[in-house]
This record gives structure tokens, sequence and C-alpha cells, in this order.
């Protein structure tokens, strides 16, 4: 248990110090590969602490103010991976961005200083107990990540950032005041100052807890959160910055950012269901948010010129799907939870593949990047196979995970949210595939390939997301099972063991 | 005791329909100032029976901070974009002003119904709080201008600030302090972005932000 | 009871007047001159009096009923408005709708004179006259439907016996009503009473083309009309702390004059605003009757 804690204070804080040192290093490489390095060692301290978690149950920090449990094992390794793949790839794109001048010095060292200042932020949220820390971790995220989008100055990317900082930061207002009405609907079990928001006593006597004030809360909060995770209305952020921003923290906003800010929502689903009596009205906004969200996504993805934007509108899709699998409830929740995973190393991967793709096209609109595969086989390849696993073609574990979701949709009986998930997800489908086919395909105005710039580490970070996508889909590890399932009961509060039972080909 | 507080809270309202009814920059910016340093005094006098030193930290924290620290970054904004009247705002500031009752009375409805108890028994604190934030809201959505904006961002953080202190009085003061330099930060953020707004743009009307779009 | 009726009135007739000569006097202080009389405004009435009306051929009787029934308008609102902390002439449960609406007639028989000139010029006074008494209409309405909320009754009689200045929201009433008031009576910073510049003529404007004892009754109406909203101010400031007769006079009267003289003060300290600004100030004070009136309602 000791090294477990050392370990996931060495994980908290190593970012954390190293971030200062970054932007205090004399070169941008060097400062990118110091950064890169410590991403790797919190990597390892931190797969310690979650090999705890899963061995001897949850593990408690600063008197139970930080603790790791399943629930927040599970996301802090799907964050560990998504850090590791994109400051591998952060140092391989703005490698060639200082070859080519379009970032300098400065911009570099800043860049990794904010990215490891990001990391630790969000690792803050995952770790966090109390309720008002995760609101100050994820507001964090927010300010710190705000200058990731806009590291190379441009008209643009000031725009995007503009909009970044004001609808996250009222959304993060919006989240703030449900905290405190969460507090405020403690008020009837007497707690004292240093428990009434922790998560830990709120769920043991969410039943004491003021109805009324629970739902207004909740409201609140899904506003908010929702407004960070990308959830439909409050979105309209999320295509700009993912557009603007340099293609890893593109890659990070799409595969973790979003859910971090789910991951807060997922902590305050079982409080609002046990202080409400069970009825699922929490489950039912869930459900509601989450089929607008994949329906916009849907609707806007039908006309897209911009490669990132396309992608950016793709993960409101899935923020959507994840959302609606928690409303579902039952294997629903456990889908949505893989599906966390599942759509954090495929939307990387779509990131990397077309950062890479605009380097060399110079462009990200669709209509002028053409015979990708033929160009770039190792990036187009990616970019081909990580679009089609987004889309949910069969082998891939995006198909299961949404195949479930589905499932879990007829199984409730909800059969005009079952018409209109599919609804979303074929429309999706055939205009991915309008865009994919010429961008892969089609002759290339531009003439001859440039294989030869390529090194091994670009096809490991393409491969390695691959295999695991269809690994994953193919066959799911006991161990991967368990994890998720202990994972999902802590949202679901009762145990979905019989339901996942007949899963797994 | 309870009616200086409900003429405080009475003050901090009216400072509200006076940010929706007001054009010049420096005018609004000073009377976001003294809705901070409202907020300080509210913080002690809801308190005057258990006076803590964390509470007098709270307030000490809030009173330089919305009195002082962030009209001075919004000020030194004002001077660099080199702005002084919000021109022509999506919505009017008599048709705000107008809005601005609307949402008095929405917040009076909506006080009356929540069940927050408030902890120091004044029915005025809640709509007061609710009224302020929706005053923020609004100034966000109406008006064009970027600083204006950040304005409406302080005044939303300044009414969950009074919800905060009058609701919940037994948030930790580790939880406190994180918000209230976040608050901070986000201001200084928010600074830095108007300044980098200015001088890729040349100006900071936010609806001519409009290369993105889709 | 019948003499204090009788006194409030006869002391409204005949003071009235003064409240104008106070002002002037306060701004000529101010500003280091001697200034005019104080009883400039009675020379000025007794001199119009005295001389005969020039009408125009294309004027019809609207013109000529347009100073009258404003001061007949002026002196029924006196009836209704008490002062000095004893009942008024007309008192009967809502008289207040009563009084807004007779300030309201006058008002509009003002302006149907002006446009009977069929002169340009008068009518922009009209127009202008109309468009700053649609805000302040609001403004006054709203007051005193919270005076009368807060006092549980709808006469103005009771009311203001009743009322005392200590709560907030009779406060903020009172800083509405003194913009009304300032407005109403074409003071700074809402008119300039002593410019004849046209362009920025509000009341002025619209009754140029009146001479003679016509003028002489808009000039008292006008006066009049002064005296009774600032009794209603001075009433809802001033509670009725003393059962002497002459003594809560004396004080009644000392607080008009402190009115006049306040009054005097603001014009000397500001200018007047510009037309683009005015209808802000007047939203302004409406919005602060309808918060007052929103917090005695909740």
């Amino acid at each position: 248990m000791y090294s477990a804690e050392t370990a996931l204070w060495c994980a908290l804080l190593a970012p954390f110090c190293i971030g200062f040192v970054c932007t205090a290093l004399p070169g941008a490489r060097i400062a990118l590969r110091v950064m890169c390095g410590c991403m790797f060692a919190t990597a390892l301290a931190g797969c310690i602490a979650i090999q705890a978690v899963y061995k001897t149950g949850p593990v408690r920090l600063a008197s139970g103010w930080l603790f790791l449990d399943p629930l927040s094992a599970f996301h802090y390794g799907v964050l560990l991976l998504v850090f590791c793949l994109s400051s591998v790839y952060a140092l391989l794109y703005f490698g060639q961005e200082l070859r080519t001048g379009r970032m300098d010095r400065r911009q570099g060292r800043l860049f990794s200083g904010l990215w490891c200042f990001a990391c630790a932020a969000m690792t803050l949220v995952l770790l966090s107990n109390n309720l008002g820390i995760m609101w100050v971790g994820i507001e964090a995220t927010t300010l710190v990540t705000a200058f990731l989008i806009c590291i190379q100055v441009s008209r643009q990317s000031v725009e995007a950032t503009w909009k970044y900082i004001i609808i996250c930061s009222v959304g993060m207002a919006f989240a703030f005041t449900g905290t405190l009405l969460i507090g405020a609907s403690a008020k009837g079990l007497q707690l004292g100052s240093h428990d009434v928001l922790l998560w830990t006593v709120l769920r043991d006597s969410a039943c004491g807890l003021e109805p009324r004030l629970i739902q207004a809360a909740f409201i609140f909060l899904l506003v908010g959160y929702g407004t960070k995770a990308g959830l439909a209305p409050m979105h309209s952020w999320l295509p700009d910055a993912h557009t603007q921003a340099p293609s890893p923290v593109s890659a990070l906003f799409s595969g973790f950012l979003l859910s971090t800010a789910m991951y807060c929502i997922m902590r305050y689903i079982p409080l609002v269901e046990a202080a409400t009596g069970t009825t699922g009205w929490s489950r039912r906004l869930m459900i509601g948010f989450g089929m607008f969200s994949i329906l916009i996504a849907a609707v806007f993805i039908v006309s897209q010129k911009n490669l990132k934007r396309f992608l950016a509108y793709s993960s409101i899709e899935h923020i959507g799907i994840i959302a609606l699998g928690l409303g579902l409830g039952g294997v629903g929740v456990f889908a949505a939870l893989f599906h966390t995973l599942n759509h954090a190393v495929c939307k990387t991967l779509a990131f990397f593949a077309a950062g890479r793709l605009g380097q060399l096209f110079g462009t990200y609109e669709l209509r002028e990047i053409k015979g990708a595969l033929h160009r770039s086989p190792v990036w187009g390849g990616g970019l081909f196979a990580a679009i089609l696993a987004l889309i949910g073609v069969a082998p891939f574990s995006l198909f299961m995970s949404e195949f479930l979701i589905l499932k879990a949709a007829m199984d409730s009986s909800l059969f005009l949210v079952s018409a209109l998930l599919l609804a979303g997800l074929g429309t999706v489908f055939i205009c991915a595939l309008g865009y994919l086919l010429p961008l892969c395909w089609q002759q290339s105005p531009h003439g001859n390939p440039d294989r030869g710039v390529f090194i091994t580490a670009e096809a490991f970070l393409v491969y390695i997301p691959l295999i695991t996508l269809l690994a994953l889909g193919l066959w799911m590890p006991e161990s991967l099972q368990s994890i998720l399932r202990e994972a999902a009961h802590i949202i679901s509060g009762t145990t979905t063991a019989s339901a996942i039972a007949g899963i797994g080909p | 005791m309870i009616e200086f507080i409900e003429i405080l809270l009475m003050l901090l309202i009216l400072f509200d329909l006076a940010l929706l009814g007001v054009s010049r920059l420096k005018t609004c910016i000073t009377i976001s100032s003294l809705q901070g340093m409202l907020l300080g005094i509210f913080t002690v006098l809801a308190h005057t029976q258990g006076l803590t030193l964390r509470i007098a930290l709270i307030a000490a924290a809030a009173f330089v901070l919305k009195g002082f620290l962030f009209p001075r970054l919004l000020g030194r904004s004002i001077r660099e974009a080199s702005v002084s009247l919000e021109l022509e705002p999506y919505i009017g500031y008599i048709p705000s002003v107008i809005a601005g009752l609307a949402l008095l009375g929405a917040s009076l409805w909506l006080g009356a119904k929540l069940p927050l108890s408030s902890a120091i028994g004044i029915p005025l604190v809640v709509p007061a709080a609710l009224m302020t934030f929706f005053t923020g809201l609004f100034l966000i959505i109406a008006r064009k201008n970027a600083l204006t904006q950040c304005l409406g961002y302080i005044i939303v953080e300044n009414g969950i600030y009074i919800i905060g202190v009058a609701s919940v009085v037994e948030i930790p003061m580790l939880v406190e302090l994180g918000i209230l330099l976040d608050a901070s930060v986000a201001v200084l953020v928010m600074g830095v972005a108007i300044y980098h707004i200015n001088r890729e743009f040349d100006h900071i009307e936010t609806d001519r932000l409009d290369t993105l779009k889709g | 009871m019948q003499a204090a009726v009788f006194t409030n009135l006869a002391l409204g007739l005949v003071l009235a007047p003064l409240l104008s000569g106070i002002i002037n006097r306060t701004k000529a202080a101010v500003a280091g001159r001697k200034g005019q009389p104080l009883l400039q405004a009675y020379f000025d009435i007794y001199k119009n009096l005295r001389k005969g009306a020039v009408y125009s051929t294309t004027a019809s009787w609207l013109f000529r009923a347009g100073p009258v029934v404003g001061l007949a308008a002026a002196v029924a609102a006196l009836c209704i408005v008490p002062a000095s902390g004893s009942a008024a002439a007309l008192a009967f449960a809502g008289d207040l709708v009563l009084f807004a609406y007779v300030l309201g007639l006058a008002r509009f028989f003002t302006v149907l004179a002006a446009l009977d000139t069929g002169s340009s010029f008068e009518g922009m006074g009209a127009s202008r006259e109309v468009f700053f008494a649609a805000l302040a209409e609001p403004a006054l309405l709203a007051g005193l439907a919270t005076v009368a909320r807060k006092t549980g009754t709808l006469s103005l009689t009771e009311m203001i016996s009743t009322a005392s200045a200590n709560s907030p929201e009779l406060v903020l009433v009172l800083a509405a009503l003194g913009i009304v008031f300032l407005c109403e009576n074409c003071r700074i910073p809402f008119d300039d009473p002593t410019t004849h510049l046209e362009l920025t003529m509000i009341h002025e404007v619209m009754v140029l083309d009146h001479s003679g004892p016509d003028f002489a009754f808009i000039q008292y109406g006008a006066a009049l009309k002064a005296w009774v909203l600032g009794s209603l101010i001075v009433g809802i400031l001033l509670p009725a702390f003393s059962s002497s007769r002459p003594l809560m006079l004396a004080c009644f009267v000392g607080a008009m004059f402190l009115l006049a003289v306040t009054v005097g003060l603001i014009e000397s300290g500001m200018a007047r605003l510009r037309l683009l600004r005015v209808p802000q100030l007047l939203a302004a004070a409406s919005a602060l009757s309808v918060f007052a009136f929103m917090l005695v309602v909740r």
C-alpha cells in the first residue's frame, strides 16, 4: 500500500514540477524530450498505483481527499495511454514544425510546460474525492489548455481560443453552481467541513440528500461539465478548438479532455439516482443529451470541408454515444466505459494521421487532400483504418461497444432511441466513407510519394493503437472485463455481471 | 444587522441593473469593482456571529481580488486595446435594463421556489445571487466586446460567490481558496487572450471574429 | 380638519411660483451672481395676465383649451395630494390613479394645443414631451404602486400618513420620484429652462405660440405641478412626527424650500444631458421603481 501511495503522489506531482522545468529549459527540442520522458515516468508510477487498486482496493491519499477507485483507475489508465502516445507524437510533429520554422523555440518550451500542467490537472480531476477539488482541476485544465490551442498564434487560432475560454468558463461556472447546490443539499446530514463535498461520504449517505436541490444541481452540473465534454447544444467551441489546435493537442482534446468532463458527470449519476430514489431521472436526461449530440453531429458531418473539423464532429457524436450508454444503464454503462477507451485510442490515432497528412499536404481541406495512401502509406493507412474504426466497421472494438449500447437500448425497449441511434450512425457512416474514399484512393495531383522521411517510431504510433483496437474487437481479456465491470458497478450501483456474461465473441 | 445586509444585497442588485444600462466600459469596471468590495463586506456581515479566521481570510481575498485586482487587469486591457465604449451591442441598453428587470422577477420567483435554506436567514440572498449570475450571463451573450464578456464572467463568479457564502458555509478553506485562485487565473488568461485578439485583429469585437464556421 | 385642508390648498396656490424663484436664487448664489428677485415668477404671471392674447387664424378651440385644461388639472392634482400631515381635499381609495392621470390629462391637452398650431417646430417639442412622458410615467406609477403595497392602502392621503422613508424600498422610490420630478418640471438634466436655443427645448417649445393670459395660465400651472410633485416627495420623506399643526406646516414648507434649493444645486452642478441620454436616465428611474415594487411584492 505504501508504495502505491508514493507512486500516486509521484504521478500527480511529477508532471507539475517538470512543467516548470520545461519552461525554463533553453531549447525547444530538449524541452519536448524532457516532457516526453516525464510522461513515461509518470505512466510507470501511475501503472503501479492502478495495479494496486485492482489488487488491494482503492488507494487513499491526503486523508481521503484524493483517492483512486476502479472507476478513476480505469480513466487514469486511459489518460496515461493517451498522454504517452500523444507525447511521442508531439515530439515528431513539433520536430517537423521546428524544422520548417513554423514554430519558434519559445513556443516549443511553452508547449512542453503547458502539456505537463495539463497532465497534472487532469490527474487531479481523476484523483480527487472532493467534488470541489474536482471542479478546481477541470477549471485548471480549461485554463492550461486554452493556450495550447493558440500555441502557434494566428487569427483563427486566437478566435478559437477565445471561444473556448469564454464558453468553457461559463460552463465551469454552471458546474460550480451545481457543486455548491450539491453541498447545500447535504445540509440535512450535518457533515463537518472536511466531509461535506467528499464523494465517498455523499455516496454512503446519498439517501439523506434533499432531492429537489439535487435535481437542480444535476441540471447545472450536466450543462456545465457537458459544455466541457462537448455535449450538444453546448458543443459550439469544440469544432473550432479542434480544428485550430496543433494536431497533438487536438488528439489530447478528443482523446481525453472530453472524457475527463464525462468522468465528472459519471461521478454524479449514482448520487443523483440514490437521492431521487432510483427513478431514472438523471439517466433520462443523459439519454436526451446523448441522442441530441449524436443527431447534431450527424447533421453537421454531412457538409464538412475540413478533415479536422470532420473528426471534431465525430468526437461530439462519440461523446453522445457514451452519454447515451450511461443513460441506458445496465450493460450500457459497461459499454460506455469500453467506448471511452476505444474512442480515446481511435480518435488519437485519427488526429495523429490527420496532423501528419496536413503537414505533408499543407492543408486540412478535404478537397485538396487526395491520394493519401499513395503519398504516405503509413499515415494514409492509419487514417483510413482509424476512420473505418470510428464509423463502426465490424472487427474493430468500437463496433463492439456501439453494438452493446444498441443492445442495451433494445433491451430496455427504447425503440425510438435505437432507431435514431442507427439513423445517426448510418448518416455518419455514409458521409465518412464519402470523404474517405477520395481522400485515400483518388489520384494525387502532387506526384511523387515521399516514403523516405518516415522513421520507425511513426509506424509504431500507427500500429500500436490499430492492433489494440483490432484485438479488443475480437477478444476482450478477462482482466479488462473485470476492470470495466468494477468501474461500471460504481456508476450504476448494481452488479452488471449477469448482463455482461453473455458478451464476448 | 439583517436590515443592513438587505440593503447591501439591494445595492448589489442595483449594480447589476446599472451594469446592464451603462455603455462606458470604465464605468462598468468601476461598478464591478464596487460590487466586489460589497461582496467582501457581505462575507463578514453574513457571519458576524461566528467570525472565524477562515471567513475573514476569504472575505479579504474576495475584497482584494474582486475589488482591486480584476478591475486593474481589465483597466489595463482597456488601455492596451484603447476602447472606451461598447458600440452597438446585440441588445441595446434600455432593452437590456428591461430584460434585467425580467431576470430579477425570475430570480425572485426561483429564489422562493428553490429549497435553499440560506444559512443566514435572509430571504433576499438567493434572488440576489441568481440575479447577479443571470446578469453576468446576459452581458456575455448580449455584448460584443471581448472585455465586456470578460466582465460578464466576473459578474457570474460574483453571483456564485454569494450562493457559496450564503448557503454552504461549510466548504473547506482549501477548496474556496482554490476556487478564488482559479477565478483570478481565468481573468488573467482572458486578459492575455484579449491582448492576442487585439494584436491579431486590431479590435476586440467578438462579432467580427467570424472566420470559423460550420 | 376643514381648516387644515383649506390651509394646504391656499398654501399651494400662493407659494407655488415661489419655488422657481428659490431655484433661480440658489443657482445665482452658486454662480456668484445676485440673481433675479425671489418673486419674479409672480411678476411674470401678473404681467402676462394684463396683456391681450394673440391667436393664429388657423388655430382651433383646442389651442385655447390647452392652457385652461392644464391649469384646471394642476389645481385638481393639488386637491388630491395631501400636505403637511393632514388629509387632502379629495381622498378616496384609488385616488393615486386619478392623480397620475390628471397630470396625464394636462400633458395631453398641452400637446394637443401645441400640435394645433400646425408648426413643425412645436410638433417636434410635442413629440419629445410625449416620448419622455411615456418613459417617466412607468416610474411614477410603479413608485406609487410600491408605496401603496408597502402601506396597504390605495389612497394617497393614507399612504403618505403611514409611509416613512426608513425602509430601503421607499428610498428607491424616492430616488425614482426625484428623477421624475426633474423631468416633469423640465429641469436640468432633462431640459434647460433658461435656454431659448430651440433645438434643445422640450416644454418651452410647445408653448411658444401662447401669449397673454393663456401663457400666464401655463406658467402658473407649471408652478402648481412642481408644487404638487414636490409635496408628494416631501410627504413620503417626512413622517407625521408631531400633532402640532403649525409645526407640521412649518416643516412642510421648509422641506419644500429645501427641495427647491436641492434642485438649484443639482442644476448648478451638472449640464443638460444629450437628448439621446435622457431616455436612459428615465429608464433608470423606471428600473428603480419597478425594482422597489418587486421587492415589496415578493
